[in-house]
């Protein structure tokens, strides 16, 4: 199979931009998540994959073919792209199966059916094949919806926010059941997303947007590890900001000294997780502000001179409020960038 | 969210938007040539301003008094039914609407006989009391009395579906708030409730307006016996029009008051969760008298009058072949018309989504009365007869001028439920279809239709029920001789042949009874956020 491909997709209602010359890549088995804060514009980049919604500018391909593009435009029907929809849009009118099998038309019907109750038998729900989609809880109407967006065996399915429906143990059990149904086909699936942890749980392949731009694609562990930018950090999670100057392929700071190799020397900025402050006799001493117990880990707040930063250090050894502590700075949990 | 700018299967069709123009342009055609004969007509003087003046303030006192009159009977009962429990209440809360089922004028007919110096309940109390009691129902108290008996559904409904659909959760932040039940229901959800209720009283109202049959029984002249009578007695279509501008004016003044309290609704249902109302169980005399009180309304709006009527009925012979003609003719009628109603308001429904102006203009001839309506259509109805050569053509299009005036009148009717319908149809179904490999006519075949299809049956049966019904309007514009259940009950009962009036009158309750009972469970049962 071929992979989709998105090139400096544009899509815009009056003066608002949604999307904004964003690229993508879609590998046929992998898994991608698309991560990003309300209103970035994601979920319209995923219509304009589906050709649910028109390109201003740019183009959607399939391999070699354009599916969206100037003057051009496959309509969704016509794309062999399953959706999953944030409110799952299962039809009331059509039992479980009947769902399941809406894409199946043009198949006889004892193929049908038995289409639709494997696909049914793969989300664990062959026993509900018979029940109305309003008497399903929430966690079963997403399998469903997954189930019927499966059945055609799309070169690619797209998911639009599917777990936002759900509560906290119910969502993390939805999560591996779709995971593993996605694992069992061969498409490429794009997972839409505003929760971190979830993104950087499910995906092989991160993509992080805002503002209708993508800011970097990579491994979960590269774009956690090796942001792009402050912004690109701050999607994957809480992030330090410390103004630092640089000299030498090194930025100097109150709480150590990190490399930063390629900066020119100045003024710099420095990312920095709050997992990388470790307390440490050999470090340098720092103030602890206020100290939060969250249980396996503390949130504390740290000065040092003019700098001030929020680290977690695990409970068993968190200092109280007041303590001076002694820290150093984990390199590979910080970057540097130019200012 | 910027849905509705996308390019998505909600986006109406080029056709489907031009079909919803269309059905709007039709509503909308009688009322402009109503307007047009009235403004160029030759002047003549058919009607003198002292009568028009005369008419216009029996329609006004008319008015007023139903309004009151089935405004409080109906949101009693409403708020009886909806915040108690007493004996009867289940079934009383679905019968309460069946008056809907019989023509005013069946009541009038009733009403008028019992009431009468020889009738049942004068000689019983003239024997009781010595003296005869001037109970005379052909009086505008009379009318009003009638009129109120027939129309008190329609604010019991809207009021129900008011006291049902929001006010829970702001009934129990009253209760946490220190109010009592009683103080509950007059500080929060009276005032909630009163658009609707007021929404209630102006299609009670425009109903009141409208009627032709009962009050022109009772002989009392309002402005649409004028309209009816100019035409059909003088001949002059320009004083009919003339008349029927107050009509419109009213009418117009009725449907602002009824889209204003339509939209009130919008702040009642704040919460989606179904939850059992908080209801009263009422005991001993006070669950008598609910009891008693819906069971009166009940008796007074529906079975004493068909009950006499039925009495009356079993004293005469039918004329079989006549009845037989004009009950098939009705409900040739009634079919035909709730066929093509629902059409044009389908096309409405679909094409007109995200736009209000067309659905604006087509209510506009909900509330214009039939009768005004007919007199619309006049002009096009004098050419078509003497263009259209023929008895038997002359027949097929004077019937379908007719479909046509119930159409026009009864499309914002229909629009209503299925509106509603679409309503249960997120734009994610249609698209999740379009992502299942069917094109969008492929969508509207197997995911719109199906699911709006319950409430195209229900916007049917509410044409057919309306178009069962009237009468006015099919008076003017009819074919020669042509007579359906109405006309025929009105021709009997102006020849003072009530005996035989009652046939064709209890007809159509036999007939109405059925989708009305239908469409009154259903109502019933359906509440926001309601499992089904």
């Amino acid at each position: 199979m071929s992979a989709l491909s998105v090139e400096n997709a544009r899509r815009a209602y009056g003066a608002k931009v949604a999307v904004d010359g964003a690229s993508l890549r879609l590998e046929p088995g992998r898994i991608a998540c698309l991560l990003g804060p309300s209103g970035c514009g994601k979920s319209t980049l995923l219509r304009l994959i589906a050709g649910l919604e028109r390109l201003d500018g740019g183009v959607v391909r399939d391999g070699e073919r354009v599916l969206s593009g100037p003057g051009v435009h496959l309509p969704p029907e016509l794309r062999d792209v399953g959706f999953v929809f944030q409110d799952y849009a299962l039809f009331p009118h059509l039992t479980v199966e009947a769902n399941v099998a809406f894409g199946l038309k043009d198949l006889p019907g004892r193929e049908r059916r038995a289409r639709a109750l494997a696909q049914l038998e793969r989300v664990r729900l062959a026993d509900r094949a018979g029940a109305y989609p309003q008497t399903l809880s929430g966690g079963e109407q997403q399998r469903v919806a997954l189930a019927r967006a499966l059945a055609r065996e799309p070169r690619a399915v797209l998911l639009d926010e599917p777990f936002s429906g759900l509560d906290g143990r119910l969502k993390a059990e939805v999560r591996d059941a779709t995971l593993s149904a996605l694992r069992g086909t061969g498409a490429a699936a794009l997972i839409v997303t505003h929760d971190a942890e979830e993104a950087l749980h499910m995906a092989d392949d991160l993509a992080l947007m805002q503002a209708g731009r993508i800011l970097q694609t990579g491994s979960p562990r590269d774009c956690y590890l090796r942001p792009v930018s402050m912004d690109a950090a701050r999607l994957l999670g809480e992030a330090n900001a410390v103004h630092v100057e640089v000299s030498a392929g090194a930025a100097r700071t109150a709480f150590g000294t990190v490399p930063a190799p390629g900066v020119p020397d100045g003024r710099a900025v420095l990312m920095a997780r709050p997992e990388a402050f470790r307390l440490d006799p050999a470090g340098r001493p720092a103030t602890v502000r206020s100290a939060r117990f969250g249980g396996a880990r503390t949130e504390v707040v740290l000065t040092a001179g003019d700098a001030q930063a929020h680290a977690h250090v695990p409970s068993r050894d968190a200092p109280q409020a007041g303590q001076t502590v002694s820290v150093t700075l984990d390199e590979s949990l910080c970057t540097v960038f130019p200012a | 969210m910027t849905l509705a700018a996308t390019v998505t299967p909600r986006a109406p069709l080029p056709w489907l938007k031009l079909g919803a123009a269309a059905a709007a342009l039709l509503a909308i055609t009688p009322l402009v040539a109503v307007v047009l004969l009235a403004v160029f007509g030759r002047a003549d003087a058919a009607l003198s301003p002292a009568l028009i003046g005369r008419y216009a303030l029996n329609s006004a006192l008319l008015a007023a008094l139903v309004a009151v009159g089935a405004g409080t009977t109906g949101a009693l009962a409403a708020w009886l039914v909806v915040m108690h429990r007493f004996p009867g209440r289940g079934l009383l809360a679905w019968a309460l609407a069946l008056p809907l089922a019989a023509p005013a004028f069946a009541l009038a007919y009733a009403y008028a006989d019992l009431f009468d110096v020889a009738g049942p309940v004068r000689t019983a109390l003239r024997d009781l009391i010595g003296t005869d009691v001037p109970l005379n129902l052909r009086s505008l108290p009379g009318a009003a009395f009638v009129l109120s008996a027939a129309f008190y559904p329609y604010v019991y409904l809207t009021a129900r579906a008011a006291f049902v659909s929001g006010s829970v959760c702001a009934l129990e932040a009253a209760r946490t708030l220190g109010s009592s039940p009683r103080q509950a229901f007059l500080r929060v959800a009276l005032p909630m409730a009163r658009p609707a209720i007021a929404a209630g009283v102006a299609l009670a109202v425009m109903e009141t307006l409208a009627d032709y049959g009962a009050v022109n029984f009772l002989s009392v002249q309002t402005l649409t016996t004028g309209v009816v009578r100019a035409w059909s007695v003088f001949g002059s279509a320009a004083s009919a029009a003339r008349l029927s501008l107050l009509l419109l004016g009213a009418a117009a003044v009725l449907l602002l008051i009824e889209r204003l309290g339509r939209k009130g609704r919008g702040y009642n249902a704040t919460s989606a969760r179904w939850r059992a109302l908080p209801t009263l169980e009422l005991t001993g005399w006070r669950a008598g008298l609910a009891t008693l009180y819906c069971l009166l309304l009940l008796t007074l709006g529906l079975l004493l009058p068909a009950g006499w009527l039925a009495f009356k009925a079993m004293g005469a012979e039918p004329e079989l072949p006549r009845l037989l003609g004009a009950a098939a003719r009705s409900l040739g009628l009634g079919v035909t018309g709730a066929a093509v109603t629902v059409l044009l308001a389908s096309l409405l429904a679909f094409g007109a989504r995200g736009g209000r102006t067309f659905t604006r203009l087509a209510s506009l001839g909900y509330a214009t009365p039939g009768a005004v309506m007919a007199v619309g259509l006049l002009t096009p109805a004098g050419l078509l007869w003497s263009a259209v050569p023929g008895a038997v053509a002359g027949l097929g299009a004077g019937v379908a001028l007719l479909v046509y005036a119930y159409a026009a009148r009864l499309m914002a009717a229909a629009l209503e439920p299925i509106d509603a319908g679409l309503a249960r149809l997120s734009p994610s179904m249609t698209r999740a279809a379009r992502t299942l490999g069917e094109s969008e006519a492929g969508a509207a075949r197997r995911v719109e239709l199906p699911i709006a299809r319950g409430a195209l049956l229900t916007a049917g049966l509410l044409v057919l029920v309306d178009v069962l019904k009237e009468l006015p309007g099919t008076l003017i514009l009819r074919p020669f001789d042509f007579d359906t259940l109405a006309v025929l009950a009105d021709n009997y009962a102006s020849d003072e042949r009530l005996a035989q009036a009652a046939w064709p009158a209890l007809s159509i309750v036999l007939a109405a009874l059925v989708p009305v009972i239908v469409l009154s469970r259903q109502i019933a049962v359906s509440r926001p956020g309601a499992p089904r």
